[in-house]
């Protein structure tokens, strides 16, 4: 699987994530930044429920209408000129682009982030054909030369890094001479990258969101590597996510305000770049042809089901940046290129429950994420969707959580068993208690028990003295 | 006012003190209390291991167990929160949903209760200690209380409370997540235990049994010396500490 | 322009129709009156000084120096800030607002000095217009809309206007002539899309700046900087 990151036993991923305590350190601190730049952004907007309300109507009219929208999309797309794929897998985009390199007889391709991309495993195809592909976001950069390290976020993708590390690898790969200051590294990169841009023969960016009504994508990028990637090659190839899409102006301004704000707390990024087909006759730069793909691979499965809402998703990365789970297993444990909560979502429905089971439950399902998503989606109870799916159709549960869960209903259905059952709970727990308290619990308390104790249940149950008390005739 | 207690299974079996301090508070301030005997869980450990089918015939039999209350109030948020979301269980429209809908327009949370339904913010309590409060997630996100523990906090005399740092982080709880992913778990109420040391308190006040218990846990584990106790149980003290 | 290619698409919206139950494509969906527009209200009743005015607090959290001038003092605050930005080669962009300012004046002496270049934006030469850009120290154009909330500059590019002028040089000098200035994007993206209502053909390429370029992708700290200009000034002029 193209989405799948790093060891393929979950548990071996969070061990794994659990003792890195410096990638733990940078993911907290990094956390504590966004989440508050978040809230300062969101707090000055001073509406901030009635824009995530309006960014909910929009994604959910858009998803709902997606065939109208991308047929207007596709019709604008041609009328400007330039050529639209439609791509139902990845290998069906990846054997597009594949044939776009090799008309242009492309030998060097510089690309913006892309999830997507990601997702297909384009790079990949492109390096099989022999072309030179340079990820040109700084945070893909320091991955992609570093031996290809997987993302761990999706909008800060070297998250877990240090700087110190990141110049290591600058020394060893390039050459690099000067110390770990952020902004020397940046520098670095910069006159590195500069070269690539002038000389690359395509430039590939995804997209944050198409606008149907006039054939034009915006990029939204801090850096400016997407506006170079779209100015300086001679070929241009937009890849998107099917859903990735607004149906017109009016849209793209609401999308794209509750993006930088959810993302990182900015008004505007540094460079929203709007692009409306090739460059038109007389301009001196832009790509002369352009190339969009258009990607299903898996999405329509989505649809029309009770996880829909999934494809609302704008890509801020807002609820990874406030999961308390995500905080101490850091990215790799989910993977998926897409983690936090809203990758145990879609990572299941994008590829299969066998590949990710487990993430479904990787949630205390504490509901910050639901609480922060600009567009309103119910992240934790799409989790407990997930789990009924488990469940009810899978039937992937264990037997002996399905004998719990039987007992459990049987034993609340009824009010004399659970009268029985509660009775019964000091004396059954009396021998594994030690001054009331219990530190070695049996069966599957044993798991609870490894980290805290739990309290012996007590010998008088409340609804016992509220009954010798109304006896008793006490309350006023 | 006639109230119905809700315990929730927690609360019966190991959080006594919190029900009996809850009961004796409301009826100082005036209610009449009755305890249908019949209750039993809420059903969120099914609900949210999304066995779905158990959960309604759970909600079923806790909708005819207070089908004659006026008022319904439960000692912890996340339950009562679960109480609410039965409305989503049933087909739209359904007699079983008019139900539903009956019972989550009179079930209120304990503080909420008090601040919202009988207007009172001074329950004349007094308690001397210096404690910080945990704001469990189902309590203030899903059921919406956020304000009403403060409130009613603050007018406790000889009550010195602190701000716990990053408030909003869950302790790690989760029903089944603290046995299915305990390391995770782990981890974040360990978390949650280092904010509470930072804040000097001897006390710790919440009003979820299960988050309490979860902490509570991890601090006797940790022998660490901070009490825990539900907030009903300052609420309703009157000078002790 | 030739028209472009589809490919795939029949099978393609076939099956998302299956899906989602969607409807005939020649039928036109309409789009529903959103229940709330909170993007209207924002700054809904403020005049063009109060908005300078928050333009100018927004340059300060966007890294981006200001600048408030009148027509007859703007020749001298360019060669202000030119100078403190150490600044030995231009490029600006082919419009004629640089001479309702009399600016190419102003550009022509700036190259008598010494080691000093200028050189204005050429469609006819595209090849000299990028590598003059990617050496220039600074790039200069004038700012088609400009948005107070967020300090942004939208640039309709198109003849004459490359897009390299702001962004390969090191530093982005922005004229601002103060009739610009708008509340938000809004104002913008309703500009952009009466364009389209009316058919008229779009810029190809509409950049939203905000300062200049960064990134945060190392430890989360900000580095200002990063692919495109390293500093960013704005310049607001009373019109002419």
């Amino acid at each position: 699987m193209p989405m799948h990151i790093g060891e393929k036993d979950f548990k071996a991923r969070v061990s794994k994530g659990l003792q890195d305590d410096f990638m733990r350190g940078a993911v907290r601190s990094a956390q504590g930044r966004l989440q508050n730049n978040r809230a300062n952004a969101a707090e000055e907007l001073g509406d901030w429920e009635e824009w995530r309300t309006l960014g909910q109507q929009i994604r959910q009219h858009t998803v709902e209408h997606l065939d109208y929208y991308l047929h207007q999309l596709s019709e604008k797309v041609a009328e400007l000129g330039g050529h639209v794929f439609f791509a139902e897998t990845g290998e069906e985009a990846n054997a597009y682009i594949q044939q776009v390199a090799k008309d242009k007889n492309a030998k060097k391709i510089a690309k913006s982030k892309s999830m997507v991309t990601e997702e297909i495993s384009m790079n990949d195809a492109l390096e099989d054909i022999g072309c030179e592909v340079i990820e040109t976001d700084l945070g893909e950069y320091i991955l992609q030369i570093d031996d290809h390290d997987p993302p761990s976020h999706i909008v800060a993708p070297a998250l877990h890094k240090n700087k110190e590390q990141i110049r290591d690898v600058f020394h060893e790969r390039l050459g690099y001479a000067k110390t770990e200051q952020p902004e020397e590294l940046a520098l670095f990169a910069r006159e590195k990258l500069r070269e690539e841009f002038l000389s690359a023969d395509i430039g590939i960016t995804g997209c944050n969101f198409a606008v149907a009504e006039s054939g034009s994508f915006a990029l939204v990028t801090n850096e400016g590597n997407a506006r170079m990637v779209s100015t300086l090659p001679k070929t241009q190839i937009t890849v998107m996510g099917m859903e990735r899409i607004v149906p017109g102006w009016e849209e793209l301004d609401i999308v794209v305000s509750l993006l930088t704000r959810a993302a990182v707390g900015q008004k505007l990024t540094s460079y929203i770049t709007a692009l409306t087909g090739p460059k038109q006759i007389g301009e001196a730069d832009g790509p002369e042809e352009f190339h969009l793909v258009i990607v299903d691979n898996g999405r329509s499965r989505i649809l029309g089901t009770e996880f829909q809402e999934a494809l609302h998703c704008i890509r801020c990365a807002a609820c990874i940046n406030v999961c308390p789970v995500y905080r101490h297993v850091g990215g790799h444990a989910y993977g998926s290129i897409y983690p936090g909560p809203i990758g145990a979502v879609l990572s299941p429905l994008l590829s299969d429950y066998d590949e990710y089971k487990e993430l479904p439950y990787a949630s205390s399902l504490c509901g910050a994420c639901t609480e922060v998503c600009p567009v309103k989606i119910p992240l934790h109870e799409q989790l407990i969707m997930h789990r009924r799916k488990i469940v009810e159709d899978e039937k992937k549960s264990t037997l002996s959580e399905r004998l719990a869960m039987k007992g459990f209903e049987q034993i609340v259905q009824s009010a004399n068993l659970y009268r029985t059952a509660t009775k019964m709970a000091p004396f059954l727990t009396t021998p594994f208690s030690k001054n009331n308290v219990i530190s070695k619990g049996p069966g599957p308390l044993r798991y609870w028990t490894d980290a805290r104790d739990l309290p012996q249940p007590t010998q008088e149950r409340f609804r016992d003295w509220f009954k010798q008390r109304s006896e008793r005739g006490d309350s006023e | 006012m006639k109230v119905s207690f809700f315990i929730t299974c927690l609360g019966d079996i190991f959080y006594v003190n919190a029900g009996k301090a809850a009961v004796e508070l409301l009826e100082r301030l005036g209610c009449e209390i009755d305890f249908p005997r019949a209750q039993t869980c809420c059903g969120q450990p099914a609900y949210n291991s999304g066995y779905r089918k158990e959960t309604i015939e759970v909600a079923k039999h806790l909708i005819e167990t207070f089908d004659h209350s006026e008022y319904v109030v439960g000692i912890s948020g996340s339950c009562v929160y679960m109480i609410h979301e039965y409305v989503h269980l049933f087909e739209d429209g359904s007699e079983w949903q008019k139900r539903a809908i009956d019972l989550k327009n009179k079930t209120y949370e304990f503080t909420q209760f008090i601040v919202d339904v009988l207007g009172i913010e001074d329950v004349g309590a007094s308690y001397q200690a210096v404690a910080t409060y945990h704001t469990s997630c189902h309590m203030t996100r899903l059921l919406g209380v956020k304000e009403a523990p403060f409130k009613l906090l603050s007018n406790v005399k000889g009550l010195k409370l602190v701000d716990l740092p990053n408030r909003q982080d869950c302790c790690g709880f989760g029903g089944t997540f603290s046995v299915k992913m305990s390391n995770i778990s782990e981890q974040m109420v360990d978390e949650k235990v280092s904010h509470i040391q930072e804040t000097e308190a001897d006390l710790l006040l919440g009003a979820d049994g299960s988050c309490l218990m979860n902490i509570g846990g991890r601090l006797t584990r940790k022998g660490i010396p901070v009490k825990v106790k539900h907030i009903a149980e300052i609420l309703n003290s009157r000078g002790e500490a | 322009m030739s028209k472009g290619t589809i490919t795939n698409r029949g099978k393609f919206l076939k099956n998302i129709r299956g899906k989602i139950g969607g409807i005939s494509p020649d039928k036109p969906v309409e789009k529903p009156d959103w229940t709330v527009n909170p993007q209207r209200r924002v700054m809904k009743d403020f005049d063009q000084d109060q908005l300078v005015e928050v333009l100018d607090k927004q340059c300060h959290h966007i890294h981006t120096d200001f600048f408030l001038t009148n027509s007859e003092s703007l020749q001298e605050t360019l060669d202000q800030v030119l100078a403190s930005y150490q600044t030995r080669s231009i490029v600006y962009s082919s419009d004629n607002r640089f001479h309702t300012y009399q600016l190419p004046e102003f550009f022509k002496n700036f190259a008598k000095k010494p080691e000093h270049e200028v050189f204005k934006w050429n469609d006819e030469n595209s090849e000299e217009s990028i590598s003059f850009s990617e050496r220039a120290d600074v790039g200069i154009t004038f700012s088609d809309i400009t948005l107070a909330e967020s300090g942004t500059i939208v640039l309709f590019n198109r003849k004459g206007q490359g897009r390299s002028v702001s962004l390969l040089p090191r530093d982005y000098i922005a004229i601002v002539p103060k009739s610009t200035i708008v509340p938000r994007m809004t104002q913008a993206t309703d500009y952009v899309h009466q364009q389209v209502e009316k058919g008229e053909e779009i810029s190809s390429c509409i950049n939203f700046i905000t300062g200049p370029s960064n990134s945060a992708d190392i430890e989360m700290n900000l580095v200002v900087g990063v692919h495109g200009p390293i500093r960013a000034a704005y310049i607001v002029v009373e019109d002419k």
